[in-house]
């Protein structure tokens, strides 16, 4: 036994071919340059806008398009969507989106957290030379597409014949404000624009 | 002259040999064995989460509809955004869809046919998120990314219904699969994506002036729809709420250096653990917060993973792996090399 040859538990581990080694070498460095271009590139970096135009279609396609910014700059408001929907009948359907009283568990309610989120996220457009106060600020394009299709969906739920949309804004309070009493849900945290009237012949 | 060809030669040959060892030489699949099962099981819970809402968010009267969903991904500029369910979304192809979805989550995660329920899986998670931008966060982000290296690597050769349908089949004890170079090569990808996620997003709180403040924390925790337990007793203690901000954004900057090294890594790690539970219980992204802990999961050694999951028996089958060759392991030589083959920051 002493003389018989020494079999590994285990084969031999090998490494791949240096030519498949080069190949897929460029294409973990390639990998990685795109990976970097979305949070290179948010906010609008020369390099990184560049970089990102060349990888664009790599990035879609494998959904690698992150800016990784989360809490980022700073924590901020949250956004809720408040609904009205006038039925056929005159009555009327009050509600908003997310609510976590309906809508579990809790990552169904972040779902639709997101959807509030989203239409708070655009940046205004700078048009005017006087300051706009955040009632005043315009929608972008994607921002009433996306109003537009929360209306629909809303009155095909309900059947409604018109929906009215109002975004609320749920500010933060300060710590010595929540020491000496204040609520979260303190109504002067919050403030509310409205969003648009739709119908069904608005699809 | 002579000195700086000798250090040009010198650095070309250990960054080389470097990123030799770093991306291709074999490991035990342990590790991705064991980050299969929970980004299985990940995406197949948040998948079951899609059932409730299936047609108001993909149907045809869905949240965000075909049109803007366009104009989200692209605008007039199209898109390289694909998905199948632009191109459906009646009820019944819609559910025979997501059925089929889920099956295969549940495949992948049990580990079997993996190399082709891997492939899969990442196909159907790519196939919603594309369908449905604004409806998404950081955990739809994660759960794609491992998803996408889970599949690159031989991850149903540990822990798998694959290997033991394979050991009845042969009648063959069970023992660990040899090590591979695909399974590091999917584990260091996941490893220096986590790193990258962790950089930018210390990065980017650089710009806040409450994360520099030492006031962000509160601003989570104030936040009512974020809030699922309530530590608005924090209001008092405002040097412990710098110390929590702080430490949360020097730890996510320095996590893509300090983790490489074998003796500071399990710190780092341990750290990740109270960041991500308090994000997950405290903040409401119960969902979010673990799918970060299943990406920190990578840098797990795959001997600790098979401590910690395989069961002893009498026969002693399956027990105990013969450790891998010196130049598989990770850490040591290998994370000291691991400088190199980081993204530039």
């Amino acid at each position: 036994m002493a003389n018989s040859p020494i079999t590994p538990a285990i084969p031999t581990p090998h490494t791949w071919p240096l030519r498949w080694r080069r190949l897929v070498s460029v294409a973990i460095g390639l990998h990685l340059l795109a990976v970097v271009c979305g949070p290179l590139s948010l906010p609008p970096s020369l390099l990184g806008l560049a970089l990102r135009d060349v990888f664009r279609p790599y990035l879609e396609a494998a959904w690698l398009d992150h800016a990784y910014k989360f809490f980022a700059p700073d924590p901020g408001p949250s956004h809720l969507v408040r609904y009205d929907v006038e039925l056929a009948d005159g009555n009327h359907v009050l509600g908003q989106f997310p609510d976590r009283t309906t809508q579990q568990p809790r990552l169904r309610y972040h779902r639709h957290f997101m959807l509030s989120e989203w239409i708070a996220a655009f940046p205004p457009s700078p048009d005017d030379e006087r300051p706009l106060t955040w009632e005043e600020l315009p929608l972008s394009p994607q921002q009433s597409a996306y109003v537009r299709s929360y209306a629909l969906h809303l009155l095909a739920l309900h059947s409604g014949r018109k929906v009215t949309l109002y975004l609320v804004e749920h500010d933060l309070p300060a710590p010595q404000a929540v020491e000496q009493g204040l609520r979260l849900d303190d109504p002067s945290l919050y403030r509310e624009r409205k969003l648009g009237e739709f119908t069904p012949e608005d699809a | 002259m002579t000195l700086l060809v000798a250090y040009l030669r010198e650095l070309q040959a250990a960054a080389r040999s470097g990123w030799t060892r770093f991306w291709f030489a074999p490991a035990d699949p342990a590790t991705l064995g064991l980050v299969r099962i929970c980004t299985g099981a990940m995406l197949l819970y948040t998948h079951l989460v899609w059932s409730l809402d299936l047609t108001a968010f993909f149907g045809p009267d869905s949240w965000i509809s075909a049109e803007a969903a366009r104009a989200a991904l692209g605008g007039e500029g199209g898109t390289w955004d694909w998905s199948p369910l632009w191109w459906f979304n009646s009820p019944l192809a819609l559910w025979t869809f997501h059925s089929a979805a889920l099956l295969i989550f549940l495949a992948f995660t049990l580990g079997l046919a993996s190399r082709l329920t891997s492939i899969l899986a990442w196909v159907f998670a790519i196939s919603y998120v594309q369908r449905v931008p604004g409806a998404l966060f950081g955990l739809d982000q994660i759960n794609v990314m491992l998803a996408m290296y889970v599949m690159l690597g031989n991850s149903g050769s540990a822990f798998s219904l694959d290997r033991w349908l394979a050991s009845r089949r042969h009648g063959a004890p069970r023992t660990p699969a040899p090590p591979s170079v695909s399974a590091n090569l999917a584990i260091r990808l996941i490893q220096v994506h986590m790193c990258v996620i962790y950089f930018f997003a210390g990065l980017s709180k650089l710009q806040g002036l409450t994360w520099w403040s030492g006031e962000a924390i509160w601003g989570a925790v104030a936040n009512l729809e974020y809030q699922s337990l309530d530590m608005t007793w924090l209001a008092g203690y405002p040097l412990l709420v710098a110390v929590l901000t702080q430490v949360t954004v020097y730890w996510e900057l320095t996590f893509c250096v300090l983790v490489w090294p074998r003796l500071i890594r399990p710190i780092v790690l341990a750290l990740a653990i109270p960041l991500h539970l308090g994000i997950a219980f405290g903040l409401g992204m119960i969902t979010f917060g673990l799918v970060m802990l299943i990406g920190c999961a990578a840098f797990l050694e795959p001997e600790l993973v098979r401590a910690l999951l395989t069961r002893p028996t009498a026969q002693g089958r399956g027990v105990e792996p013969p450790p891998p060759p010196k130049h598989a392991r990770r850490g040591g030589s290998n994370s000291a090399t691991a400088g190199s083959a980081r993204p530039r920051t």
